[in-house]
């Protein structure tokens, strides 16, 4: 009964968000705003992350699959493979789950307790539109640009192991991630992402909008946010996928 | 005039509101009395609509309030200006930025008359030039005047104030209510206004309803509190040494 009723509750909360907004003008700005607190702001602990998994990874296919009966580009070209669909769409959005999940559960809930949302739906404004919205479209905008940002840094990352490794030479590396390129694996993981994006922001906005008590709670509701998030993601990661691979 | 007629509310069976009638007058300072957990909040979210009583009506001249879809309700909620305990005033905008976001809401004005009304409401409260502050830079009662001239920037017909002075020292909590009273005539506002302080009371208090326990205990203007024999109402009224000298 408990997650129906939670369940319920999400989706009323989800056409809140998206019942027409008093003011355009001011939820453009703002979306603005939240693309560079949500997503620029990312954008270094993704190329870190991005760049030292790409060349942990090639080190591991070279040491795991390492054999002469198969091509050595071979190894850049699973590299690739690993990065395009799984880790910069999948593993990166559990990690932006836990960065701005966070972020957003707890300055919604702190919002919430200091009354700032009574305040916001007093004066006659639709608070989880306006809160939210804009968070939701900036993430779903941004975050595929830096999944596709976190492949190219990955597979730099492989590139600079490669050859400081001498694990292959570049041609060989280059030959690799060119290797029966599907731009359509492409498309999979933008839309993988941006699905993931409306997942975090929604859910993480959720358990922040009714939070109740004090500090002790907010905290409460960001573990929340975040756990629930990483389910929601690794769930709706296998049915994308059965979806547009299976 | 605000008319409640007859509301009750409960959460989990335990009652909160019982069948409270009352009318909270026009150009009038109505304060709402009585000691922690008598209902005093809930009922003035009630009044706001943050809280949908259970039963009985609430009426703001002649439309009913309790009656509206709650998407009307937020629409009818552009009437009012609201002061909450904390000041609720958002932390991550200027004092500026604080007071002009109902008229960037709801208003076409341009930049310049959002400011001129900005600095307007800033004088009315007497915090001229702290248009740049952020609420973190301010003390108790500075964030509680912002949160008054946010609450007056649309010129509202009703104000509600929740325990305006609560947090404060005797003196600052003064020209808090004497502030709200001059605003409440100025603008000619109906202004409700919860509290337990009794120097309030009789500061400001033109019209006074007094909750016990859920219940209305006593209603009348502060002339007659101090000579009222409802043993509930003396009980609270002269609790401290102070007012029982007084009497």
């Amino acid at each position: 009964m408990g997650v129906l009723s939670n369940l319920g509750k999400y989706l009323i909360f989800v056409t809140k968000i998206f019942s027409k907004p008093e003011k355009h003008s001011i939820y453009f700005r703002q979306v603005f705003r939240e693309i560079d607190k949500l997503g620029v702001s990312s954008i270094g602990i993704v190329a870190i992350i991005s760049f030292f998994i790409g060349m942990v990874v090639i080190i591991h296919m070279t040491f795991n699959l390492g054999n002469p009966l198969i091509p050595i580009y071979y190894m850049a070209y699973i590299t690739r493979e690993v990065l395009i669909l799984e880790f910069s769409s999948t593993v990166l959005c559990l990690i932006l789950a836990g960065k701005i999940g966070s972020n957003i559960s707890s300055e919604i809930g702190t919002m919430r307790v200091t009354e700032q949302i009574d305040a916001l739906e007093t004066m006659g404004i639709n608070s989880a539109a306006y809160l939210v919205l804009p968070k939701m479209i900036g993430m779903v905008i941004v975050t595929p640009v830096l999944v596709l940002l976190s492949i190219f840094i990955g597979l730099v990352g492989g590139w600079a192991v490669s050859l400081m490794g001498h694990l292959m030479t570049g041609a060989d590396y280059i030959q690799g991630i060119r290797h029966g390129f599907d731009s359509y694996l492409v498309l999979y993981t933008v839309i993988k992402s941006a699905i993931f994006a409306f997942l975090i922001t929604s859910i993480s906005a959720y358990y922040g909008y009714y939070s109740k008590g004090g500090a002790l709670d907010v905290g409460r509701s960001s573990t929340l946010a975040v756990s629930y998030s990483m389910i929601m993601i690794l769930v709706s990661n296998y049915l994308i996928t059965q979806i547009m691979l299976g | 005039m605000i008319r409640v007629d007859n509301i009750s509310k409960s959460f989990d069976k335990n009652d909160v509101l019982i069948g409270i009638s009352a009318e909270f007058a026009e150009a009038r300072t109505n304060l709402v009395i009585g000691q922690s957990g008598s209902g005093k909040t809930v009922l003035l979210k009630c009044l706001i609509g943050m809280i949908e009583p259970d039963s009985g009506d609430i009426w703001y001249g002649e439309d009913s309030f309790t009656a509206l879809h709650p998407d009307q309700q937020r629409t009818f909620r552009q009437q009012m200006g609201v002061v909450f305990q904390g000041g609720a005033l958002f932390d991550s905008m200027t004092v500026e930025q604080n007071i002009r976001l109902p008229m960037d809401f709801f208003t076409d004005w341009d930049r310049e008359r959002k400011l001129d009304r900005v600095n307007f409401c800033l004088g009315r409260v007497q915090l001229p030039g702290s248009n740049k502050l952020l609420p973190a830079e301010l003390s108790g009662g500075m964030k509680k005047r912002v949160a008054i001239a946010r609450a007056i920037a649309l010129n509202p017909k009703y104000l509600f104030c929740d325990e305006p002075n609560s947090g404060l020292d005797p003196q600052t909590a003064i020209v808090i209510d004497k502030l709200i009273h001059e605003i409440t005539l100025e603008f000619k506002m109906t202004t409700v206004i919860n509290t337990h302080d009794m120097n309030s009371v009789m500061e400001i208090g033109d019209n006074i309803l007094f909750l016990s326990e859920g219940r209305k205990c006593w209603e009348g203007p502060r002339e007659e509190i101090l000579r009222s024999d409802n043993k509930v109402l003396n009980d609270f009224v002269f609790a401290s040494e102070l007012m029982k000298k007084i009497k």
